[in-house]
């Protein structure tokens, strides 16, 4: 699997840099091991844990029962016992029969033992819809995640930083939530989104958990997003400078520590926000980025900030209905030509 | 328990159209997902868990069942939904996304609700059991008749739920039967490797309350095993596991390699098709001849048939419906 | 020296055609023998496919191209 192509033009799929990055961690360090549903032989339904039960075998590469609950707790018990876990919840929306494990041990163990115990482990958690697998199939819950405190959360918009991230999540002492989307994992069955398949270096590296990327510079608004939402942002930003206009887009790349200097840096710079969440509108990420410019500074913004967000709606299984409720770029020049004519 | 001679009929009737019917939604999932398969494309988008040959479970046990009586079905409900009589219409309508579906396209294949016969499912696995429990006890509280069926797969009795709904099942005395069916595979993760006991009828131990394995997919050890379940709860005599050993002879879902499967397998499965067998014993028996067999087998296919042009004849809801039944 | 990279008959069993769905190097760029340099998918199964030897990648066939078994979807000069 490892390749000697010269530097910078080996491409990787985010499910295959979240791959390397485990192999390379696992190589080194006797502690990681990891356990979830069909992560074994199979490689992970969708292909991050792929050739790491060939390399490593059946006792550190570990399919689970669909125990949820009993598998995550157990990391739970390994990770304060001095091993570092990464257990895959296969379906983000599947922690509702697991849950308790996650918040009130993994994210709040160290904190109860006065920061003595440690809770190093990662958990993997696939997001996102757009390809008609309903409302039990196809939530992002970031902001779920974020709100809740006692753990990092990321969520990679490519392979590079999905890479550096995974690295980064299983060398820290927290526990980290790892959110991945679906239709940027290089699953050809999932519709892929090209932009996510990007050069990775094949040698280890860490990305700094907590640390937005400006990945496209402009000064007349600012566009913010994770994972997905990136790359409509980035459609978006194309769309509107042939208009004249120029985007900036923020990939926050972290809800958890949140690099709200970033944010405001840009904001600053542009005067306009737009927010772009495939999770729900309310109570979210959405509303977190906008709250946390404007407490800082209101008199930055020349008008209103706006979101595109999903609607707070379960998610239908209509491809009509799905593919009308999800944000993409046609939405976020619309927002744009809003916030201009108000 | 003997089945009827109608009993009969009608359990392979069910099983011939639910299986006609996977076949018709196969080849129409597959439309616009060949050569290059993208999950989003065809009539029929998403994820398709199919039933075949898992029909015997389906028709011996609601065989036993009225409108009124409950069943909460899993992430692969076809089967289940067209023994218990949902809507056949309607239900292939969801399927399609469509309005005329039963939730007016919203639910799709893992999420089909008709309460016109009390039949649920859910796609998260273990999550039948709950409700079952709780109708069982609204039944009971109300002081009115039917009784309550769980479907689950054998992955589902790992599930902290199952375990928490059978003891409060056993601890209420509700009127509740238990129904794995296990086609021995969740996802690619054979039942050997992730489940304690070989077989998981000995769970009901566990909760006092009897548990009954029927081998070999057989129909009519299935009707007998859950006609007896069914009449004991139906008398108030508390609830059973029963644990019925399956096929699935598709995919986990559509598009699955199947590479995890020993070689040999799944064509070993093919040759005990559960439907071709119970074919050949209600001729052996005389209870079907080839002219009757062609009779029953065309009008269940016509009956398939009607309900697919009614989905693909349907309209969409306009996108914004989406916005709709949040709420009632 | 070219040698061409095909899709090995062996990849998947059956005859279904596959889809490209990611080159992983560059056009025009140097891999080494046995470096994993596309995806090939077959319904959802993935397969991958090496560089047979050492040489300059040029792609004939693109992300996304429906390929068959024997295929020749790009070469390698050395
Ligand atoms: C709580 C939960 N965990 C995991 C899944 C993903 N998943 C869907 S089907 C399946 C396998 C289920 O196996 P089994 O219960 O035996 O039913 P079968 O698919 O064999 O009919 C899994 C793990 C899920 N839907 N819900």
């Amino acid at each position: 699997m490892t390749t000697t192509t010269s530097a910078g033009t080996r491409k990787l799929t985010i499910a295959r840099a979240m791959a390397e990055a485990t192999a390379q961690e696992m190589r080194n360090d006797p502690r990681v091991f990891v356990m979830g549903e069909d992560i074994g032989p199979l490689g992970g339904v969708f292909g991050n844990t792929r050739g790491l039960y060939d390399e490593f075998g059946p006792e550190r590469v570990r399919d689970t029962p669909i125990s949820e609950t009993a598998f995550i707790g157990a990391a739970v018990g390994a990770a304060s016992d001095g091993m570092r876990p990464i257990v895959e919840l296969m379906f983000v929306d599947f922690f509702g029969v697991c849950m308790d494990a996650i918040y009130n041990l993994m994210a709040k163990n160290t904190y109860f033992s006065g920061g003595k115990v440690k809770v190093p482990m990662v958990l993997m958690t696939s997001t996102g819809g757009g390809y008609s697998d309903a409302g039990q199939h196809s939530q992002c819950l970031y902001g779920t995640f974020a709100h809740l405190p006692g753990m990092k959360v990321v969520a990679p918009s490519n392979a590079y930083d999905a890479k550096g991230l995974m690295t980064a999540a299983i060398h820290d002492d927290n526990p980290v939530v790892f959110m991945y989307h679906k239709s940027l994992q290089g699953m050809g069955w999932l519709g892929t989104e090209k932009g996510a398949t990007v050069p990775v270096p094949e040698e280890s590296y860490t990305l700094e958990i907590g640390k937005a990327a400006v990945v496209r510079e402009g000064h007349d608004v600012t566009l913010v997003s994770l994972a997905a939402g990136v790359h409509h942002c980035l459609r978006a930003a194309q769309a509107l400078e042939d208009e004249g206009f120029s985007a900036e887009v923020v990939d926050l790349r972290s809800l958890v520590p949140l690099d709200r200097e970033t944010l405001r840096a840009s904001v600053a710079k542009t005067g306009r926000l737009i927010v772009v969440d495939e999770d729900y509108h309310s109570f979210g990420v959405s509303g977190e980025i906008i709250a946390s410019v404007v407490e800082h500074d209101h008199a930055c913004l020349k008008a209103a900030p706006r979101r595109v967000a999903y609607p707070d709606i379960p998610i239908p299984f209509a491809p009509t209905m799905e593919q009308w409720a999800l944000p993409n770029a046609d939405k976020i020049v619309d927002a744009f030509h809003q916030m201009m004519l108000s | 328990m003997q089945p009827t001679t109608e009993q009969r009929l009608w359990m392979y009737r069910h099983m011939v159209l639910s299986r006609y019917l996977e076949e018709r939604i196969e080849s129409l999932y597959m439309e616009g997902k060949t050569p290059v398969f993208n999950m989003a494309k065809g009539p029929i988008p998403g994820e398709m868990h199919l039933s075949n040959g898992q029909e015997p479970c389906a028709v011996g046990v609601c065989a036993h069942l009225d409108p009124e009586d409950i069943v909460t079905a899993t992430h692969r409900p076809h089967h289940i939904a067209v023994a218990k009589g949902v809507d056949l219409d309607a239900m292939v309508a969801e399927i399609f996304g469509k309005a005329t579906g039963l939730a007016g396209g919203r639910g799709g294949h893992m999420h089909l609700f008709d309460a016109k016969v009390n039949f649920s499912c859910s796609g998260i696995i273990g999550e039948g059991l709950g409700p079952a429990v709780g109708a069982a006890l609204s039944r009971k509280l109300q002081g009115k008749p039917g009784v309550a069926v769980a479907f689950m797969g054998e992955g589902a009795a790992n599930q902290g739920a199952f375990h928490e709904a059978l003891n409060l099942a056993a601890v209420w005395q509700l009127p509740v039967v238990f129904v794995i069916e296990d086609n021995a595979w969740g996802i690619s993760v054979a039942k050997q490797a992730s489940t304690a006991v070989p077989r998981n009828d000995r769970r009901a131990a566990a909760y006092d309350m009897p548990g009954v394995h029927v081998a070999d997919n057989d129909v009519e050890a299935i009707f007998s095993a859950a006609g007896e379940a069914i009449a004991r709860v139906r008398e108030g005599q508390g609830p059973t596991l029963i644990e019925i050993e399956t096929a699935r002879l598709a995919g986990h879902f559509m598009g699955d390699g199947e590479d995890y499967r020993p070689k040999g397998e799944k064509e070993g499965l093919k040759q005990r098709d559960p439907i071709p067998r119970y074919r050949k014993q209600l001729l052996d028996a005389g209870l079907l001849d080839d002219a009757s067999d062609d009779t029953l087998v065309e009008g269940a296919h016509a009956r398939v048939e009607a309900a697919i042009r009614f989905a693909q004849d349907s309209e969409f809801l306009p996108p914004e419906a989406a916005l709709e039944a949040v709420f009632v | 020296m070219s040698i061409v990279i095909t899709v090995p008959d062996d990849l998947w069993e059956g005859d279904s055609e596959g889809v490209i769905t990611a080159w992983l190097v560059n056009d025009g760029a140097e891999v080494a023998q046995g470096d994993l340099v596309a995806e090939v998918m077959v319904e959802k199964a993935q397969y991958e496919i090496e560089a047979p030897s050492t040489g300059v990648l040029s792609i004939t066939k693109q992300e996304d191209e429906v390929v068959e078994k024997g295929e020749t979807i790009a070469s390698l000069e050395s």
